[in-house]
Formats: C-alpha cells, structure tokens, sequence
C-alpha cells in the first residue's frame, strides 16, 4: 500500500472540469515527477489533496486514513506539506521567524530538525536569516518557501514549480537539494516544466492532460510515448519527431 | 550542497544616492518584526514603569491625574485592539462597544445584586471575551473588511440595546455604581489609588502583550497577518487562532471597560458608540499596532493632545484627523515605529541584511 492514495479523484470549478477522475499512489522513499501542460490540472491536484480546495468526488488517503476534505491545516499536521506555485512567505517578518513558525508546528510529535537555524543550513540561508522575507530576492525566496515546508517536518512533500522563475545555476542548486531529500525520509512529488531535469531527478513521470493521467512509469518510457508527445508537441508535429 | 546567495555583495555596492534614500526608507519603515537589543529594552521598561509608578507624586495635580487615568485603561483597550489588529491583523471599529460589555455587565451586577468591583470583574472579562468570539465567528467565512463592518453594527446595535433597556440598563441616562471595595489599607476613593490601581492592570496588560509577542503563540497570530493560506499549509488553525485572539482581547476590553466604570462611577450609552470606537481604532494605528509601546502611545497622545494645545472638541477632532492622515502617510507604523526607527538610526549599525539589533520596542 503507497502511502499517498488518490483514488477517482475529481474537482470542478463552475463548468470547468481540473481534475477528471485521478488515480495515484505515491510513496515516501523517491522522488515522483507530475508533468502536464498548462492548465492540465497539476496545481489543482495538489490544491485539492492538500485540502486548499475541496474535492468534487474521490477520495485521497494519507497512510491508510481518509483526509478528503479535512482541512487545509489537519493534512499539514499529518506530515503531507505542500509549496506553492507562487511562490510565498510570511513577507514583513524575518526569515529566521518564517522557519521558526513552521518548525513550531511541526514540532508536534517530534522534529526531524533539532532547531530552525538546521534548516536554513540545509537551503543555504543562513546568512540571511535576519532579513525581512519579503525584501529577498527571488530565488531566495523560493528557497525561503522550501524551508517553512520542510519546517513542518514532512514525510512527503508538494514540490509546485520550485524551479519557476530561477536562472540555470540557482535552478541546478536547488535540484541537488531536492535529490538530498528521499535518503532522508521525506518524499518528493514535483511538478516542473523542465524535462532533463525531470528525468534525471525523478523515479517516475506521471503526465496529466485535461485533468486526466494519460500516462505513468519510468521517465524515459513515459517520455517516449506517443500520446505524451501528441500532448506536449501536437499531432501534425508527431511525425517530425520520430 | 548549500546553495549560496550573492544579495549581500550588491547591496553593498549601492551608490551614495541609494544610499540616503535606503536611511529615508528605514526612518519611515515598519519594523515591529527586528527586535532591539534585550538591554535596551529592559531600560526602556524600568524608565517607562518609574515614571508611570512616580507620576502622582510629580504635583501635576488633580485634572492631569484624571486624563492620565482615562489615558491608562484606554490603553488597556488598546492593548487587546492591538492584539488582535497588530498581531492578528484583525481590525475593529466597535472596540468601546466591547469595553462597554464588559463596563455594563459590572454595572448591572452591582445593581442587580450587590456584586462589587472585584467579584463582578471575571465576570465582565468572561462576558466581554465571549461577546467578542461571537462577533467574530462571521469573520471566518467572510474577509476582514466584512467584519470591520460587522463590529461597526454592533457598535450602533448596542447603543440601541442600552437606550431601550429600561431600567435593567438604566436607558439613555445609565447606570451609576458605588466605588471599588476597598482593599486592606487602600481606599480607591483617593484619586491617587485609583490610578495606581489602573496602572497596576495596565503593567498586567503590558506583560501580557511582550509575553504574546515573544511566544510562539505570537508568531502564530503574526503567520496568520501575513498568509493566511501558507499559515494553513504550515499547520496552523487559522479559524481557532482568529476566534481564540478576539476573545483575548475581549478580555482586555472587559478589565478596561471596569475599570472605566468605577473610575466614573457612572456609565451612559454615548460613552460606547461609534465615535468612541472610531477614536480608539485612531489611536491604535496612531501609536503603531504592533509596538510593544504603541497602543499606550497612542493613547497619551489623543488623551492629553486637546489639553497640552488647548483645543475644542471640535479642533481636537480636526487635529486628529490631520495626525492619522499624517501617521498613515508617513510612518506606516505609528509614532512607536518613527520613536524606534530614530532610536536605530542614533544608535548607528542598522543593518537590513541582518546585524546587531533584536528585540521588540
Ligand atoms: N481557483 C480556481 N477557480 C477556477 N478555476 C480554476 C481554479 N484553479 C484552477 N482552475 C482551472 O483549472 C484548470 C487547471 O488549472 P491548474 O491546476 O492551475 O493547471 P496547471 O497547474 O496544470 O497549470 C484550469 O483550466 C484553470 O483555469
Ligand atoms: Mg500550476
């Protein structure tokens, strides 16, 4: 049994169809890869597994329990932790305070992390703890976003777009810091639009298309297949490819 | 592999131009969250509490006495508005009617049944707390704007309340109360007692808001200020927080709107409306919500402004105006943030990448 199940999984907003019936399983030890092209459903699949939105139907366990729509708050204190597309802070206080909160809360039944300062070693802002988050530029503040998410101290965590915005080199470094992760015990589901980077980082593709999974396995497979290139390069463009 | 960040190297490189604009910027900056040093703030503290403790003996005589006793549980109001809007983020602009709850249920137990200032005092806090969680609950499914609205109807609903009340409430004339038991070798009837007796609940309150402002509680309420949703992501009980600070500081307005009562011995309706409200919302933001020494700056400054210039009711309401707008515009944060900012600026070594000052002023 995975620990992430996601079974049947669907989400409408007004007319439009996000999430059209999504089954997964996800475990904590790899790093799985979720690709797509805009507008495919992959943001509102992590909104509605994190309980951001509500589910329209499905269901979504978390080792072994129901959490479909339990709140936003219960599934973070679950250790299932998400990072947004945009990426976010508590802006007028200090880096040091925005890991500091959520490493209070995760500090529930126990911390990976002895103290915050371990965290901001870990992503490399340290020297920056005592600037204002929302003075930091951005790829610190993608970084700062993936601090307060591991200061929950989470089994498995949402990675949406954390390379989105960065240069090569900060997109690389923060590439190695997410590989660091699975040998830690915590697991990784991204969602990138790089697809070296995906294959090389992640165990697993999983591709949506209009809400709907059209394919899932190992990068290289999934990458090859040709309703995954139908989706990403369009059907008069097939047989160039080939 | 730690990932490095070069922020620091270019900001050091910033011309002279930047420069003086970088120093104007951190003169009018908000920054509550960079604390001053603990020595610092220890000093600031034991001044403030020797003058406060030392005031009546100063020969100020009885009319600067009174104000500064109005000044002192207006602040104790403030220090649950400050709560609750500083730290919270949660604003309201019916804040007297919630220290009339509290002034009124005393009032009406003491009439009703003989229950005096020390024994009607929980109960006032109790009712005050409750009321103010109750207003709240709207907020949860709607933003802060609505709520705003909805403490400004149960501003004027109160009012309406109390002025049909009958003889329960005592209607448009009030209630009047006899004066507060007196304690073994204290009698509160000396104008000088009963100050010392608010100034002892307002260093509860102070104590109270630094304790919230270190804890983690405090950085709880201030996540919630600053992303509601990423406080959610990170675990925290948005709902529960935002309920749980409004009745904290409805607990604040329960203790000031008693004390309130028994400094007047006599309570009407007017006392709690909107003008009351909007002047305490006023100060708040006047002294700098999120400072710990803003509410009582704000309230010294609104309470003694009219007498130190000598000003009408009418001029006073302009002045403040012309102060709120000034505040607003030029120092976000309130008096304290500008009294903090200076304070940095003279102490030298303000570093925004990180440096020497911690503490909260
Ligand atoms: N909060 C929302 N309200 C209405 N429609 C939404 C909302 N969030 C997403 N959608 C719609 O759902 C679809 C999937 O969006 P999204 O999950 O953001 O895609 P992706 O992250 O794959 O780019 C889009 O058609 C988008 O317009
Ligand atoms: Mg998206």
């Amino acid at each position: 049994m995975a620990a992430l199940e996601v079974r049947g999984l669907r989400k409408q907003f007004g007319g439009v169809v996000a999430l059209n019936g999504i089954d997964l399983d996800i475990d904590t030890d790899r790093v799985v890869g979720i690709v797509g092209p805009n507008g495919s459903g992959k943001t509102t699949l992590f909104n509605v597994v994190t309980g951001v939105h509500p589910a329209t139907g499905g269901t979504v366990s978390w080792q072994g329990q129901d959490i479909t729509n339990i709140g936003a708050h219960r599934i973070a204190r679950k250790r299932l932790v998400r990072t947004f597309q945009q990426a976010m802070s508590f802006p007028g206080l200090t880096v040091d305070e925005n890991v500091r909160i959520a490493w209070e809360q995760g500090r529930r039944g126990g911390s990976r992390w002895a103290s915050p300062g371990m965290i901001l070693d870990f992503v490399g802002l340290a020297p920056l703890g005592k600037a204002i988050a929302g003075s930091l530029p951005f790829g610190s503040l993608r970084r700062l976003g993936l601090a307060v998410a591991l200061g929950v101290s989470p089994e498995l965590l949402l990675l949406d777009e954390p390379g989105a915005g960065l240069n090569d080199s900060e997109a690389q470094a923060f590439a190695a810091v997410i590989a660091q992760l699975p040998p830690q015990g915590i697991g990784v589901c991204l969602i990138d639009h790089d697809m070296d980077m995906m294959s090389e980082l992640c165990d697993r593709l999983i591709v949506l298309d209009f809400g709907t999974k059209i394919a899932e396995g190992p990068p290289a497979e999934v990458l090859a297949d040709p309703k995954v290139r139908e989706v990403y390069l369009g059907p008069d463009k097939k047989a160039a490819l080939s | 592999m730690p990932m490095t960040d070069n922020s620091a190297a270019k900001t050091g490189a910033a011309t002279e131009g930047a420069r003086a604009r970088d120093r104007l910027a951190l003169l009018t900056a908000d920054n509550a969250s960079v604390p001053l040093p603990a020595g610092v703030q220890a000093v600031t503290a034991i001044l403030l509490a020797a003058l406060l403790i030392a005031l009546p003996w100063l020969g100020l005589g009885y009319r600067f006495l009174s104000i500064a006793i109005t000044t002192l549980y207006t602040a104790i109001g403030l220090y649950g508005l400050g709560l609750q809007f500083g730290q919270a983020g949660i604003m309201s602009v019916g804040h007297a009617a919630l220290m009339g709850v509290g002034a009124y249920a005393s009032a009406i137990l003491s009439v009703q049944l003989g229950l005096g200032f020390w024994t009607s005092l929980p109960f006032a806090m109790a009712l005050s707390a409750i009321v103010g969680g109750v207003i709240g609950l709207p907020t949860l499914r709607v933003g802060g704007q609505h709520y705003i609205i909805i403490t400004f109807c149960f501003c004027a609903l109160f009012v309406i309340v109390l002025t049909n009340g009958g003889t329960f409430t005592g209607s448009a004339t009030g209630l009047d109360v006899g004066s507060v038991t007196p304690l073994p070798g204290i009698n509160f009837d000396k104008l000088s007692n009963n100050y010392y007796l608010v100034l002892a609940a307002l260093f509860l309150a102070l104590a109270a808001t630094y304790l919230i402002g270190i804890s983690r509680y405090g950085r709880t309420l201030r996540a919630i200020r600053e992303n509601e949703q990423l406080a959610r992501s990170v675990g925290i009980n948005v709902d529960l927080h935002k309920l749980g600070v409004l009745m904290v500081s409805g607990l604040f307005a329960g203790l000031a709107g008693v004390l309130q009562l028994y400094y007047l011995r006599h309570i009407s309706p007017t006392l709690f409306g909107a003008f009351p409200s909007l002047y305490l919302a006023l100060m708040v933001m006047l002294g700098g919500a999120r400072y710990l020494y803003g509410p009582l700056i704000g309230a010294v400054i609104v309470n003694f402004l009219p007498e130190v210039l000598n000003l009408d009711p009418v001029d006073s309401r302009i002045a403040y105006g012309v102060c709120l707008l000034l505040v607003i515009l030029l120092l976000p944060g309130g008096v304290a943030a500008g009294i903090k900012n200076i304070y940095c600026a003279l102490a030298g070594g303000f570093d925004r990448q990180g440096g020497g000052l911690n503490g909260r002023a």
